[in-house]
């Protein structure tokens, strides 16, 4: 059952459409028909806008794959960086001007392959980012390997027979790490995932948010259906505390049958990486403003 | 006697390193000129470690490799160091039991060696310390062999322990006993003067540069030699307000560098070889997007682990061909601490003047080896950006940023400080990022920053000549700490009457050449010097030009040239 944006919001995202416009591109998409990031961008777009954020506020950072190949289709500041790297990138960018919020995009082969330590590091860290895994359960820009979410029974490009290795249950793994925030949303529902999209944003700290993602060239184990016929959503989960790490880990477990959508985990109690920096305590500036010289005599 | 030696030697974490600063400290407040370079194992305990120290009253630069004295702490120190006393040298040395060292001691006999000894532990004993104040009890010694004066050496003693009355006391008692039960043997002169002079090593230089030129984070993984320069920058870090992150890996390292300038700060990182190659893909997406990076590679010998905390010149090649694709990159090399500063600020500069990945050269051999300079000329170098910035700002369109232009550079802004936004792209792109895989455009945008490279290298200065420019006996050219031993030998052959001269490149890559091209015709006779085996610097220049070596002095086991490496060269090729 698709979660529907309440009235008032889409009447405030009608009143924006113009903003909304402004980040559409007259590019051709490269991407599938009937891919999920289509409704990913969308998704990103209306609650970049519903958030109040103009083009100044904001840099989006992308890895390589699929979702990386949206890039330059989106009409802001962006960055397409190497495979595995986009966490370190932006979290050097993020460090550098606090005063923009960073976003980063990456797919299965980044997040829980290439660049899984930077995954760790980042969650560890706090970095103040968000993060955004595009979950396909395959590697679709080199043409559907089988990736480290890829389900068991799956016949892939590159895999004789067929997958035989259990996949990482993601959220599970994040979820170990002491995140402070993570969610879940799903391609499907563009109005739910707005919603996610805006709390990541509006989240202090390392927002780590999952996103499933339809293939429909290579990931015909999990096709749109398949989730659409599952996915439960948090927020429906009477009694159910975002606070609780165990009632987070015992929910991530399925990953078959119910799949739990919406803000599974928050703690708001651990401090992100800068407002742990006792040297920078009561600094107003970001470090993109401080570049000039420094006297260093004291410092010999 | 207006030059002097000496080696500290003992095991890695046995208070080696106290004695030797309190030795540097007490030497360069009479007045001394210094040269002190760190020897020791990749160990943190156990292992041999010795301070090489050089001091003369006139400036000096290099070490020679036998030494005037030798103080061994301990009898492994003996066995493992009395080869590097010359002849009719001084042993200062206080075993127990006449056992230990036994063969070492024979040794020293048979090169006619002072031997200077005392039952330390029992003089400190004695002397109310205890067996740890033993190397004080040796340092008194060695004091009074040398012939220096006590007060020099009691004030830094006392200026060293001065928050521990009780140790303090029983420090100096030892201290004087040493000093006291010892006979003078040499005889050296104070200096007249006290020049004003500042005590530094190379990776402290390189910080203190970095820290000068606005750099406001510093993102590491600790790897030899490098490690210390993430320690200064941690522990200025209080002062400097700088942003100092030890990362999970140096690839992270690099990313998170990059990351931070592309938003319009200036970040910094070092490591050494293996780990730069850990970085290089970050090397390749800098020259792509044309993102300034400064990268400082701390060389030690290799392949793989090699030899950690040993000294080279081979990661030369590394650098300069580093990163797949071919973009514009420059590559530049410190020599000692002085120029490390100023080097290290222009580093920053040209990276952001000409957005390109800058590979900042240094050496075990600078990066742990303090010596005596004077105090740095601050604000010398202004901060060069590069970035628009004011009213022209609000006049700027996307297609600006990766704009095709004739020298080969676009304008960069801070993102989010214009209007105009841009897609750094790690694709081929059009001039405003736009993904491109198409022939003509993709052509025009490589050869676009490649165009670089040519502006790059008319703006860079030309090598430097050391001694006078033409008519030499023998030349050299080389690179790196190469500066300090030739800086050393020109002196003490014009006093022999052989003319040597010197041609030091800090500016490695692109090569600048005319320079070199008259350093070649007015002088007969250029040989290269190198820390590495193949002539990496050398192939260089024969490749690039027509220019031959007659000959070439490599070294390649670890170790700096000494002044003995080139006087036997010179005396074989002069």
């Amino acid at each position: 059952m698709i979660k529907k944006m309440d009235k008032k919001t889409r009447d405030e995202l009608i009143a924006k459409a113009d903003k909304l416009l402004k980040y559409e591109t007259d590019k051709v998409i490269t991407w599938c028909s009937g891919c999920g990031n289509y409704g990913i961008q969308n998704a990103l777009m209306r609650a970049l806008v519903l958030e109040g954020l103009e083009r100044k506020d904001f840099a989006l950072f992308f890895d390589i794959g699929c979702s990386g190949n949206g890039s330059d289709k989106f009409e802001a500041n962006t960055f397409h960086g190497l495979h595995g790297r986009i966490i370190s990138t932006a979290a050097g960018a993020a460090l550098a001007n606090e005063k923009m919020k960073v976003l980063a995009f990456a797919g299965d082969g980044a997040t829980f392959s290439e660049g899984v330590n930077h995954l760790v590091h980042g969650v560890r860290n706090n970095f103040p980012m968000i993060f955004v895994h595009h979950n396909n359960e395959n590697y679709g820009l080199t043409i559907g390997q089988a990736s480290a979410t890829t389900r068991c029974g799956a016949k892939m490009n590159g895999t004789p027979g067929t997958v035989v290795i259990e996949p990482i249950n993601t959220l599970q793994f994040v979820l170990s790490l002491d995140p402070t925030f993570v969610a879940r949303g799903f391609s499907g529902d563009v109005d739910h995932l707005t919603e996610l999209f805006r709390k990541a944003i509006q989240h202090k700290g390392f927002a780590y948010l999952e996103i499933l993602q339809s293939c429909p060239t290579y990931n015909r184990t999990t096709p749109e259906d398949w989730y659409a016929s599952r996915v439960k959503y948090v927020e429906d989960l009477k009694g159910y505390d975002r606070h609780d790490i165990w009632a987070a880990r015992k929910l991530a477990q399925d990953m078959d049958k119910e799949i739990y959508l919406g803000l599974i985990y928050e703690n708001t109690g651990r401090k992100d990486f800068l407002s742990l920096q006792s040297n920078r305590s009561g600094v107003k500036t970001a470090l993109v403003e401080e570049v000039k010289h420094y006297d260093v005599k004291e410092l010999i | 006697m207006n030059r002097f030696s000496i080696k500290i030697a003992g095991a890695s974490g046995g208070g080696l390193l106290s004695t030797g600063d309190i030795i540097l400290k007490a030497l360069q407040n009479m007045g001394f000129y210094l040269v002190a370079e760190r020897e020791y194992p990749s160990l943190i305990k156990g292992g041999h470690a010795c301070f090489h120290i050089t001091a003369s009253e006139e400036p000096v630069y290099a070490l020679r490799e036998e030494v005037d004295l030798i103080m061994a702490i301990d009898s492994f120190s003996l066995k493992m160091y009395v080869d590097g006393l010359k002849d009719g040298g001084i042993l200062v040395h206080g075993q127990e039991r006449a056992i230990e060292g036994k063969e070492a001691l024979e040794k020293a006999k048979a090169k006619g060696v002072k031997e200077v000894h005392l039952p330390i532990r029992t003089v400190a004993l004695e002397s109310g310390g205890n067996v740890l104040m033993s190397n004080v009890v040796l340092l008194g010694m060695m004091w009074k062999a040398l012939g220096l004066p006590y007060a020099p050496i009691e004030a830094e003693v006392t200026e060293r322990f001065k928050n521990k009355p009780k140790l303090l006391e029983a420090d100096l008692k030892c201290l004087k006993a040493g000093f006291d039960r010892t006979e003078k043997i040499m005889d050296i002169k104070i200096p007249k003067k006290v020049p004003k002079t500042i005590l530094m090593e190379g990776n402290k230089a390189i910080a203190l540069g970095a820290v000068h030129a606005g750099c406001r984070a510093y993102f590491a993984y600790p790897m030899s030699p490098a490690s210390t320069i993430l320690t200064y920058m941690a522990n200025f870090a209080e002062k400097t307000g700088m942003l100092v992150k030890q990362v999970e890996d140096e690839i992270s390292v690099a990313s998170m560098t990059l990351g931070a300038m592309h938003m319009g700060t200036r970040a910094f990182c070092a490591t050494s070889g293996g780990g730069f190659d850990l970085m290089t893909e970050t090397v390749s997406l800098a020259g792509m997007i044309e993102c300034p990076l400064v990268i400082c590679i701390a060389q030690r010998p290799g392949p793989a682990t090699g030899m950690p905390t040993w000294t080279c010149q081979a990661d030369l090649d590394l650098a300069i061909y580093s990163a797949h694709g071919e973009f514009a990159k420059l590559v530049i090399a410190v020599g000692d601490p002085y120029d490390a500063f100023d080097l290290t600020q222009h580093a920053f500069n040209y990276a952001e003047k000409f957005q390109i990945p800058v590979m900042l050269l240094t050496e075990k051999g600078i990066a742990e080896t303090h010596w005596t300079i004077p105090m740095y000329e601050q604000e010398k170098i202004p901060i060069e950006r590069g970035l628009v910035e004011g009213k022209e700002l609000a006049e700027l369109v996307n297609e600006d940023r990766y704009r095709i232009t004739e020298n080969g550079v676009s304008k960069r802004w801070i993102p989010g400080s214009s209007e105009a936004y841009y897609f750094a792209n790690s694709d081929e792109h059009l001039e405003d990022g736009s993904l491109t895989e198409d022939a003509e455009p993709a052509s025009k945008m490589i050869a676009k920053r490649m165009r670089k490279m040519e502006t790059l290298l008319e703006a860079l200065p030309e090598p430097e000549i050391y001694g006078d420019a033409k008519n030499a006996d023998i030349s050299f050219v080389g690179w790196g700490s190469s500066k300090n031993v030739m800086k050393d030998i020109i002196g003490q052959y014009t006093e022999k009457g052989v003319k040597v001269n010197y041609l030091h490149y800090s500016f490695m890559f692109p090569l600048k050449t005319a320079v070199l091209k008259k350093f070649f015709k007015e002088n007969g006779n250029v040989h290269l010097i190198e820390g590495n085996y193949q002539g990496q610097l050398g192939n260089l220049i024969e490749a690039k030009t027509d220019l031959k070596f007659k000959g070439r002095l490599l070294k390649y086991n670890g170790r700096p040239f000494y002044l003995n490496d080139l006087e036997k060269f010179i005396d074989a090729n002069k």
